[in-house]
């Protein structure tokens, strides 16, 4: 007889939004264990990665590392890494150096260090990041400023399904906010909020063993069901994406897949290049309320009556 | 290469979608307890929704209960702290989500009365998997400070 399978679903704010992780297994002990480790993993990014965080490797790298290398963890390293090359493949589109502009727009608090910055002309910082060996970054110049609100959450969900995988679990789905990636056999039906009405899906989209992510505006259902004003930025203007209301993207990792959103943002079909070269597929809704997805997407996306 | 579909919204419709009401239980209040303190063998009521967690005489902090509520949105949650005062884990219990405003009626919350550790929790059914705009949790971070405000001195 097969033992009997139970299952756990647990949440915590972390990264600014709801992580929330399920997992399918034989015993309970052991997984709860499981999704402390995963907890604990997702803390960990938010540690390194915050720009909120004073003592975060993204506030050292900030403030010093226009002036001298500095050392940061190994998943900063790797977060970087993916950034730059995310950068070069998309010409620019996808930058982590948009701090200064999100500041501006009071999508990020000002920190003081960096008040100087809030009347310097934006420019493009493409290429000005740069990875040296023993985890040591250096910036170009003082104007480089990183936010990696970008791509940190999917970092996180990867870093989470690899400690729920190291602890034996086989079966799983981790979610930040929207941010999400199942492993196992099972399949899972994802809703995709409306980026207009947040509370209302647009689409349901079948997920078995990938990531998915999404990027519109921020909310918070305490206050009002409004979204928010979107915090995906183009780097060229420094202004807030309006052509596209909503994109969510799959790919094999979900750090992949978090960054993708804000290149489908940007640059709507123009993203289809990238998106093959990732193994990636995107579904996006114009400001026209236009809906556009990848034709190998069709027959896996229902939409919402 | 990758190409595209293009479908104007709403006329495309393929299927429908049911209500988009979410609500999920993670936890009780008695398995949270035991999550957050697995070595405690006795929580003594502290007044309000606070229990001190003690293994034999030994304090091993308080665990605090509290919600927030808005029209749309309803969360449980419970904080952990250590006896200096120090948050050890903050989990959600409850969560429900709804569009219409009715997460201010108590009827919903009598659902999850009476349910223990032990009753089945069901995944893929009235539970969903959602994408798309970031909701914020600033309101749970915003009632931690406060929690610490009122118990973190009381912890000890």
């Amino acid at each position: 007889m097969e033992a009997a399978r139970v299952s756990l679903r647990r949440a915590r704010p972390l990264l600014g939004t709801f992580v929330e992780i399920a997992v399918t297994g034989p015993a309970i002990p052991a997984m709860e264990d499981a999704v402390e480790a995963a907890f604990a993993a997702v803390a960990t990014v938010h540690g390194l990665m915050s720009f909120h965080e004073t003592d975060s490797d993204v506030s050292r790298l900030n403030r010093d590392a226009a002036s001298r290398p500095v050392r940061v963890h190994d998943w900063t390293c790797e977060v970087l890494e993916v950034a730059c090359d995310l950068n070069r493949r998309s010409a620019g589109v996808f930058d982590v150096a948009v701090a200064p502009a999100l500041q501006r727009l009071g999508l990020l608090p000002s920190v003081p260090a960096l008040a100087s910055l809030s009347s310097a002309p934006f420019q493009q910082f493409s290429g000005a990041i740069e990875l040296l060996p023993d985890n040591e970054v250096r910036f170009a110049h003082t104007e480089v400023k990183i936010d990696l609100g970008g791509i940190a959450k999917g970092f996180a969900v990867d870093r989470a399904v690899d400690a729920l995988r190291c602890h034996g679990v086989a079966e799983g789905l981790v979610n930040a906010g929207g941010d999400l990636r199942a492993f196992g056999p099972r399949r899972h039906d994802i809703d995709v909020r409306d980026p207009r009405q947040p509370e209302q899906p647009i689409c349901r989209v079948a997920l078995r063993n990938g990531a998915l992510a999404s990027s519109a505006g921020r909310f918070d259902l305490v206050r009002s069901d409004q979204v928010l004003s979107c915090a995906v930025v183009d780097p060229a203007t420094a202004m807030p994406v309006r052509a596209i209301r909503g994109a969510t993207v799959r790919a094999p990792s979900c750090i992949v897949a978090d960054a993708l959103t804000k290149v489908v943002m940007n640059a709507g079909e123009a993203a289809a290049p990238i998106l093959e070269h990732f193994g990636a597929d995107a579904l996006f809704l114009s400001a026209g309320g236009e809906f556009h997805m990848t034709a190998n997407w069709k027959n896996e996306v229902r939409l919402a009556a | 290469m990758t190409s595209w579909v293009r479908l104007t919204l709403p006329t495309a419709v393929i299927a429908s979608i049911a209500s988009p009401s979410h609500a999920v239980q993670y936890l009780t209040i008695d398995a949270a307890k035991k999550l957050a303190f697995p070595s405690a063998n006795r929580f003594i009521e502290n007044g309000g929704p606070t229990w001190k967690a003690q293994a034999g005489d030994k304090l091993l902090g308080l665990f605090v209960v509290d919600h927030v509520i808005g029209k749309h949105l309803y969360i449980d949650y419970a904080v952990a702290l250590d006896p200096g005062g120090r948050v050890l884990r903050v989990d959600i219990l409850q969560y429900r989500e709804s569009y219409g405003g009715e997460v201010r009626e108590p009827s919903w919350l009598a659902q999850f009365v009476g349910k223990t550790s032990s009753s089945p929790l069901k995944v893929g059914s009235d539970i969903r998997n959602i994408s798309g705009a970031t909701l914020s949790s600033l309101h749970i971070t915003e009632g931690v400070k406060r929690i610490l405000a009122s118990y973190g001195s009381r912890a000890r």
